[in-house]
This record gives C-alpha cells, structure tokens and sequence, in this order.
C-alpha cells in the first residue's frame, strides 16, 4: 500500500448556518486519481478548496502531506507550496505575460534563481504544448491556452497534489479536449491529482476512484467500472442519468 | 463605370462643411455660431496681444496709461515676486534652482526607467536634499533662509510635492488597513477616514499650523511648514485611499485565491499581485485626486504661506499696479493650467502603457 496524500476525518463546514460539508472522511493515496462528481451546490468545489485553506473548515481534521491543517500560517504555507490548484476561471495574472505567470510563485516562495525558475518555465510550457506563448499576456490567448498555462503556472511549483476545480467548464466545446489531453498526460505520469468535473469520459479513462456528492456528503465512490457500471445510490443513478442522457 | 472613377470618402474638411452648410437653417445657425466665435476670438486677439504693453523700460505703471489692451508689464516688472514671493531677493537664484530641481525629479519619476523602488527613492531623497539646501541654507555657505520668508511657485511646487509623496503611501496603507481581516483594524481605519473626510482642508492646515502647537511638546513640533504638509498629506491620503480600495474591489476573487494557492504571502500577494492591478484600475480618479490637490495648495494662504496665488495678489496689491490684476491672475492661471495639464496629459499616457496586452 502506498503512502498517505491527504487524509480527511470527519470533516465539517459551515457558511454561517448553513452546512455546506457534512461529515467528509476521504483518504487519498500518493498517485492516486481522483474524480469528484455532483449536482451544483453539493459542496464538491468547497471540499477540495478546503484542502488548501482557501476555504476553512470548521470541525474534523485534514492532514496533507503529514502537514495538519490548522490555523498555523507556516503550515498552510506548506501545504500550499506542495498543492498546485487549476480554477474553472484560469484566475491568469493579467499584467504579467505568460513567463511571468509562471515564474513568480516559484522565485517568491521557494527563492528560485530567476534563471532555474525560467527554464522550468518554458520546460512546462512546453510540456502543456504553448511555448511559443510564452511572451504574450494572458489576455491574448485563448480560453483552452489560458487554461493550460494555468495549469504550467501549477506545475512549475512542483506541486506533490494537484487540484482541479471544474478546470474545462468554463470552456468552449472545442477547447475542452486540448486541457483534458494534458490532464491525462499528467495523470500518466503518476501526479497525485483530485478533480472536480463532469467529464466522465476523462473520470472513465484517468480515475482510480469517482466520488459521487450530494448536499454535502460524499453518497458513493468507487473504481470508475462499478461507479458507471452499477452505481448502488439511487441518487447517484439519478445524477447519472442525467448527465449521461444527452 | 470602372473603379478608378469611384470617389474616394469625403476627406475631413468635405464632410465638416456638408455637415454645417447642408440645409438652410444649418447654414443660418453655423453663420451666426461662427461670426461669435470670431468676434470673441477678434476681442480676445486684441486685448491680449494687438493692444497689450509687454514691457516697462522705467519699471513704473506709466506706460499703460490709457492703454486699452492687457498690461503685460506687470508681469515684466513683478514676475519674481510671484515666482519667488518674499525670498530675499539677492538669493532667488537658490529659489528658481530649487524650483528647476523639484520639477526635473517630478518629470523623471514619470520615466520608466526609474520605476523601480531604489531607484525612485534615492531620486527623490536626493532631490529633496538639494531642495532643502538651496532653499533653507546654512550649508556650504548658503545663507539660511528660514521656511516662513520662503514663497511663490516655489513653495507651492515643495508642498506639493512633499505632501503627495507623503501622502500616496499613507494612501495606499490605508486602503490595506481599511480591507483588514481583523475587524478592529478595518473599522478604525475606516473612522479615520471618515474623520478625514467630513473636514474641510482649512480646518486641518489650521488645527496643523495654530492649535497642534497648544496641544504637543515642543519636540515633537518641528517646522510649521512640515506640520502642513503632513495635515496636507493627511488630507490627500484619505480620499486617494478610497480610490485605491475602488482598484482592489474591482479584482475578481480569483486573484487573490490564485495567488494564495500558489502559495505567496500577503506581501508578497499584495505586491506583486493586487497593488499593481488595483492602482492601474484606480488611475483615473488617482489623477483628479493629483489635479484637485494641487489647486488645494492655494489654501495654505490662511495660514501665512505665501504661495503662488497670495505672492500672485501681492504683485498687483501694491497701488501702483492695482489696475492690472485681471493680467496677473491670467498669469497664474496659465501656471497652474501648465502643471495640471501636464498631470493629466501623463495620466493619459500611463493609462495607454498599463494597457498593453489587457482586456
């Protein structure tokens, strides 16, 4: 059995009243791929940016590379050098191009040499297949190349996890495979990553697990053949139904 | 009919006069508009230019005797009390220096070049230094020359200067300070502001220059001219702060979570990521805070400093010249037009630059 990633145990969160997590426990292996999938407003994307403290969780535990995740600024700057996050909205730096996108975080908060950091760079922009962007600002290039130098910038941290927060949703139809093809390129290589998304095409293919959510609890999870295949939760049926009709 | 005989757009001009001129009533309307504006113009030429006195050979006010244009001359005879003020005269070279110095500093702060935080800051420590000697003296045997007989553009020019310079960072903590997690920080500044805010400019020149000294040590007082530039700077930092919070409000959410997911620190966020998009968005108001700032320094009369506009009624308040101060307030108005049009001409200029690959 491989090692521990994250570890997540009875973990609950609140905005205000209102119980958006109920109860999470998850445990994610060292290169494990996971996909989490569900309604909107079922607290998927709050789950996995509790993981890096962009948001807070309120009761339980959750432990991350043998870091706990508590209020000590030095851990979640930690966690956060070791977590690398994809946005449905790309979130590009807009008044710096490309190159500097990619640069910034490594030469601030883990001191690279302008030169190291540069040469990463251009190997991961490379390796997202955008090179030759690498001068431009954000603001010239397009949704599927934003994303994917978004996904350079996550890279160049050198990241242990990866988080995709519904990173093809905010895309156009046709720009939707070139993020997925470096997605499961990535996965391939044995990154540890979690994505929320409603690319079942990509949980078929990538995921060693899918997590079915639903207002706030994690309802079902399993191998990607038995969560297709035979899906036990009548809610889980039902989502999949759905999203699987058109 | 081939394509070489097809007529081209109307060219400006052409389309100008079929605008004007195209029915009966645009012509009467234009006709009249334009025989106005000429007329105007025709009186303007005539008063300031083709009847105006430019010099007076005795320095007296004789020569614009039953003259019916502008008496220039005034401005010939008095123009270094109004650049200069009460500057002991022998000494105006170290005034109109210091003046040069201040602006030349003013001017290379607006290149890129110097955009970097040594540079910028070494530029205006040293500018200041050579302002201060010249002007205050009593180094390498200037005669010293205290704060109170300074004036003119040149007192203006410093003020201003050094309450913008104070002022700005004071501006941008503020916003920071006003956008605080902690509650306590956040509201305290708020009030601050607030505070700030709801008192006219005079009040504050005033409690600056006559009541502080009732109410702090002696030590602590320093010069009444940095007691006001301070109340000065105070005054700009509470509204620019404002402006600047406009800039970071209009942020998406999304880049301060990138930034934190990328694990960067708050100054390193703040910095790197926020303060650079925020002043940009802030620009234009942050401009009209410069403008109308500037124009405020005339307030400073009230509390004995003779800027440009108090030395500028001095030189017609004298008898003599007392007839000509329509000439002499034209003359400071073309002053302040120089510098505000200049700040607005480079604030047109920085918008265009910061704009460069962003949508």
């Amino acid at each position: 059995m491989s090692e521990t990633a994250i570890q997540i145990r009875n973990m609950n969160k609140f905005f205000g009243t209102f119980h958006v997590l109920k109860n999470i426990n998850l445990e994610v292996a060292a290169s494990e791929r996971i996909v989490i999938c569900g309604p909107s407003g079922s607290g998927k994307s709050t789950l996995i940016r509790c993981i890096n403290r962009l948001e807070e969780h309120q009761d339980g535990s959750i432990n991350v590379l043998g870091t706990e995740l508590d209020d000590n600024v030095s851990h979640i700057d930690q966690i956060r050098r070791e977590v690398g996050m994809v946005f449905q909205h790309f979130n590009l730096f807009p008044h710096l191009t490309v190159l500097e996108n990619c640069t910034l975080a490594p030469m601030l908060a883990r001191k690279t040499p302008r030169g190291d950091a540069e040469a990463a760079a251009m190997r991961y922009l490379e390796r997202v297949r955008i090179p030759e962007q690498a001068a431009k600002f954000p603001g010239e290039l397009s949704g599927g190349q934003q994303q994917r130098v978004a996904i350079a910038r996550a890279l160049c941290m050198a990241p242990k996890i990866l988080l995709f927060d519904e990173p093809t949703s905010a895309l156009d139809p046709e720009m939707i495979s070139e993020v997925l093809d470096v997605m499961v390129s990535l996965a391939k290589d044995g990154m540890t990553m979690i994505c929320v998304t409603h690319e079942m095409g990509f949980a078929r293919q990538v995921a060693d697990r899918v997590i079915f959510m639903d207002k706030g609890e994690i309802v079902e999870e399993g191998a990607p053949a038995d969560f297709f295949g035979a899906p036990r939760n009548e809610r889980t049926r039902q989502f999949l139904n759905q999203i699987l009709s058109h | 009919m081939s394509v070489d005989t097809l007529s081209p757009l109307p060219g400006r001009k052409q389309s100008l006069l079929s605008r004007l001129f195209s029915r009966p009533l645009d012509v009467v309307i234009s006709v009249t508009v334009l025989l106005f504006a000429a007329s105007v113009l025709w009186q303007l030429s005539k008063w300031a230019i083709i009847d105006a006195v430019w010099t007076s050979p005795d320095a007296t006010s004789e020569v614009c005797r039953g003259v019916s244009g502008a008496c220039w001359a005034v401005i010939d005879v008095r123009w270094r009390l109004i650049v200069f003020g009460l500057f002991p005269y022998e000494e105006q070279w170290r005034s109109s220096l210091a003046c040069i110095v201040m602006v030349i500093v003013a001017i290379l702060s607006c290149v890129p070049m110097f955009w970097t935080a040594i540079r910028l800051s070494a530029l205006w420590i040293v500018g200041f230094s050579i302002f201060y000697a010249l002007m205050a003296g009593g180094v390498l045997g200037l005669t010293p020359i205290a704060p109170d007989k300074w004036g003119g553009l040149t007192l203006t020019v410093f003020i201003y200067a050094a309450g913008m310079l104070i002022g700005m960072p004071m501006a941008i903590a503020l916003a920071l300070m006003r956008r605080a997690t902690l509650p306590v920080i956040a509201r305290t500044t708020g009030i601050i502001i607030d505070s700030v805010r709801s008192l006219p400019l005079i009040t504050i020149l005033f409690t600056a220059a006559l009541v502080l000294p009732f109410v702090l040590p002696e030590w602590l007082l320093g010069d009444k001219i940095w007691r006001v530039i301070l109340g000065f700077a105070l005054f700009f930092a509470a509204y620019e702060a404002e402006n600047i919070r406009s800039g970071i409000q209009a942020l998406p959410s999304g880049q301060e979570e990138a930034a934190r997911a990328l694990g960067l620190t708050y100054w390193q966020r703040t910095s790197r990521i926020i303060l650079p998009q925020a002043l940009r968005n802030a620009l234009p108001p942050t401009i009209n805070q410069f403008v109308i700032s500037f124009k405020e320094t005339s307030l400073i009369v009230i509390i004995g400093f003779f800027d440009v506009m108090a030395s500028g009624k001095a030189a017609y308040g004298s008898g003599e010249w007392s007839f000509a101060w329509v000439e002499v307030y034209v003359f400071v108005a073309l002053i302040y037009f120089i510098f505000v049009f200049s700040l607005s001409r480079y604030g047109a200029y920085l918008e265009r630059r910061l704009r460069v690959g962003q949508h």
